[in-house]
């Protein structure tokens, strides 16, 4: 078999209606399989492991490696896009009466190639905000860094900030921000710190700092979408002079921990996963009004200060439900409140791609009304021509509903 | 791939695809690399945040409560270190010590049976099971809600001194606040009426976080709600208007504490006396089951099954609705002391109300029919609205 030969039955694959039919089959398993591994495992796992990943990954016992067990959601939706694109090449050429299934095709690429994007580019993030308080940053709602902050300078500090999947990925970190790498001696994804009793048999969970009076536990990860995992880390610095010490970062320990190195001050702080902004919103006024004699909500906003000093932009905008503050290439939504109504939490999106299901919706439904009314037209012209008591041509006359009533037509 | 489509230029051509698809991933890449950046220095919340926060620490002080206390005589503070909130030091007669610490931990921070047999550990006492913890727990009022006190003395392992430590839980506002006191044998053991009265005085500042649930909310799931984190979805829930009552004779109100509707103290003869907690949650409240048996855990009481439990139920009529009425009677763990429950449970459209009368044993009975009166005439303001409309 020669290489013209494998690259046309390689395409003759690509564009086969089963790789279809076998890419939908595995998306419904895929679905199915996920909707009830979420029992156990949370929604946000599954949707991490299953779905955007190019496989399934399980490590059997006693093995040290994972191994791939069934195609993930990047796979099945990337050979299906693929599958669309060459399949539609191939049987479909341009021509006026096909237009609208052009449209309805590249209207469903743009969907998925649309999620993709969202699913690559998107970030949610909380931005928390008490009246009178203003914030140039939100926060991840799951997701924490370890911040490692020089607050030398007194009018800025400069920091230093390793996400939480670095932390769980590399063993060492390097920047050449810090006079000292962070070595990843140990990380946990959901723990809990407790003082460590002074007879305790074990070992302190560090050398420096607040884990020289704590020990440090791995927790079961939370799967409940209401609550969220608390991680720990402990990490060693080590200077080129030699190892600082090991300390444990987490959100437990409430105190700062400084390490001195090369005449500078350092603070640890394990923090929720920080989103900085070139601008800044504060607190004005939070309402949560209800209907007289009720607590049935009426009405819950937020009257904010914009402020973006580099364009010397200044003004006030009011944030209530279904009206965002579009701002920035990002969207500020009410999502929450404090108790004492003196408090808001806004959701913030950042969704480079957000227009694409919009434009997707558009191309197909002009797809299918251009196609309806190309075949309309036609069974209307039939019908006038033809002689009168005869049956109009019956396959002819229906609109394709989908793609894949398109593909039988044509073939 | 480029080769075949510089073979044959008829075939489809997927090149720019390929490259778009792989721009985005790459795109995607390294967000989650370590970042260098530097932020102008954050002004101070126009809150004071809670004590102890580092100044690049993530604002926990719209969920962490803020601890205030005065230090009974004799107990001498100390610096609190980096994990406690307030620490101090007791001397007693002869040089013995005794530690006092209180420790904020986010979330559940471990269940109470993880924590007591931590705690057993320390002093050398074997762990118990799950079924014994109850008999190990006395109710103790702490910062006007009740929570659970743990008293274990034993050798400690290595020294063989005798230690005794006396440790209560509160959970509170996505918070499980720790009290601890540990030493000598014999100087815990005096010193255990200061330490209960130290936690009655103690006082913590609402959390203005947007979730939390009322004491008598049994607990949610096993891990527990973290710091700064709002809900995922939706507007946290609106507290209930309070009901209107005709408070029975002999009923003394007193402040309930953000998370109770209302709180009434009833006296009986001597130091006999029983209490009337009113609360509400949003939804089920949890459901009937799990209220029941964790008051039965309040009265040192097995568990029961959802058909047992039904079993006990006495239906009353009420205002919008029917009332679950249980009466159980038990010893409150720790305490050793007996004591009776009558708890009434309103399910409602979006809200459950619980009503409890606890006490001793003549107490409660004395008051029983004025409580199910009570509970019986209380109007709802959602629920009268609705009737107006």
């Amino acid at each position: 078999m020669n290489q013209r030969q494998i690259v046309d039955r390689l395409i003759g694959v690509l564009t086969s209606l089963r790789l279809t039919v076998v890419c939908l089959v595995l998306a419904i398993v895929l679905v199915f399989m996920g909707t009830l591994e979420q029992v156990d495992l949370g929604l946000y796992k599954v949707q991490n492991e299953f779905f955007r990943g190019f496989f399934i990954w399980w490590t059997p016992p006693h093995w040290g490696m994972a191994i791939p067990v069934f195609p993930g959601g990047y796979l099945v939706g990337d050979v299906l896009v693929l599958n669309l694109i060459s399949s539609h090449f191939k049987r479909f050429t341009l021509t006026a009466d096909k237009a609208g299934i052009w449209m309805v095709h590249f209207g469903l690429i743009l969907l998925l190639f649309g999620q993709f994007l969202t699913d690559r580019l998107s970030r949610e993030s909380t931005l928390h905000l008490r009246e009178g308080q203003s914030r140039n940053y939100s926060e991840s709602e799951r997701e924490s860094e370890l911040a490692i902050i020089d607050r030398t300078d007194p009018m800025a500090d400069s920091v230093v900030a390793v996400p939480q999947r670095a932390l769980m990925r590399q063993k060492e970190i390097r920047q050449s921000a810090l006079p000292f790498v962070v070595k990843v001696r140990a990380f946990y994804a959901n723990s809990k710190v407790a003082e460590r009793a002074p007879n305790a048999a074990g070992p302190p969970a560090a050398t420096q700092g607040a884990g020289k009076h704590a020990t440090v536990e791995r927790e079961p990860r939370v799967t409940d979408m209401e609550q969220r995992d608390v991680p720990s880390a402990v990490v060693e610095l080590v200077a080129p002079q030699g190892s600082l010490g090991t300390w444990l970062v987490s959100e437990y320990v409430n105190e700062p921990q400084e390490v001195a190195c090369n005449q500078r001050t350092y603070q640890l702080a394990m923090r929720l996963r920080r989103f900085y902004k070139p601008f800044s919103l504060q607190l004005v006024e939070f309402r949560h009004d209800v209907y007289p004699g009720t607590d049935t909500p009426k009405n819950f906003s937020s009257r904010v200060l914009l402020q973006r000093p580099d364009r010397g932009e200044k003004r006030e905008v009011l944030i209530y439900m279904n009206n965002p503050l579009r701002y920035g290439g990002e969207t500020f939504y009410q999502a929450s409140f404090d108790k004492d109504d003196h408090g808001t939490v806004l959701q913030v999106v950042h969704n480079p791609s957000w227009l694409t299901p919009y434009f997707s919706c558009i191309l197909v439904g002009a797809g299918l009304v251009w196609q309806f009314l190309t075949h309309l037209l036609g069974f209307t012209l039939k019908r006038k021509t033809a002689p009168a008591g005869s049956a109009p041509a019956p396959a002819s006359a229906s609109a394709p509903a989908s793609a894949a009533l398109a593909f039988k037509q044509t073939k | 791939m480029v080769n075949y489509l510089s073979v044959d230029p008829g075939h489809p051509k997927f090149g720019w695809w390929g490259l778009l698809c792989l721009a985005v991933a790459v795109a995607g890449c390294g967000r989650n690399d370590a970042q260098a950046y530097r932020v102008a220095k954050e002004p101070a919340p126009p809150e004071a945040a809670a004590p102890g926060l580092p100044a690049g620490h993530p604002d926990t002080s719209s969920v962490q409560p803020k601890l205030q206390y005065k230090a009974p005589a004799g107990w001498q503070e100390v610096p609190p270190g980096q994990i406690r909130v307030a620490s101090f030091r007791v001397t007693g007669t002869g040089g013995k010590q005794a530690d006092v610490s209180v420790v904020p931990l986010p979330g559940q921070a471990g269940s109470d049976l993880d924590n007591v047999n931590r705690w057993r550990g320390q002093v050398g006492l074997p762990a118990v099971a799950a079924e014994e913890l109850p008999k190990l727990a006395q109710t103790v009022e702490i910062a006007r809600q009740e929570a659970q006190l743990y008293e274990q003395a034993g050798p400690v392992p290595g020294s063989g001194e005798t230690n005794r430590i006396l440790a209560a839980v509160l959970r509170r506002g996505g918070i499980a606040w720790f009290f601890k006191m540990t030493g000598d044998d014999g100087l815990v053991a005096q010193q255990k009426p200061v330490f209960e009265e130290f936690l009655k005085s103690l006082n913590l500042a609402a959390p203005a976080g947007p979730s939390d649930l009322p004491p008598s909310h049994p607990p949610i799931g096993g891990a527990g709600m973290t710091p700064a984190l709002a809900p995922m979805t939706g507007m946290a829930s609106p507290g209930a208007a309070k009901p209107n009552w005709k408070v029975p004779p002999g009923w003394e109100e007193v402040p309930g504490g953000q998370f109770l509707a209302a709180k009434f103290v009833i006296h009986g003869s001597g130091a006999e006396q029983a209490a009337v907690n009113v609360s509400s949650s949003p939804g089920e409240g949890g459901g009937f089951l799990g209220n029941v048996n964790r008051w039965r855990s309040q009265l040192g009481l097995a568990q029961l099954t959802e058909s047992e439990a039904d079993k006990l139920v006495t239906p009353l009529e009420v205002h919008g609705g029917k009332a679950m009425v249980v009466d159980m009677s038990g010893t409150a763990p720790g305490a050793g002391q007996k004591a009776r429950l009558v708890g009434a449970v309103i399910r409602q459209a979006d809200r459950t109300w619980f009503y409890k009368l606890m006490g001793s044993e003549p107490v409660v009975e004395r008051e029983k029919a004025a409580f199910t009166e009570f509970v019986r005439t209380a109007q709802y303001a959602g629920l009268k609205q609705t009737k107006d409309q």
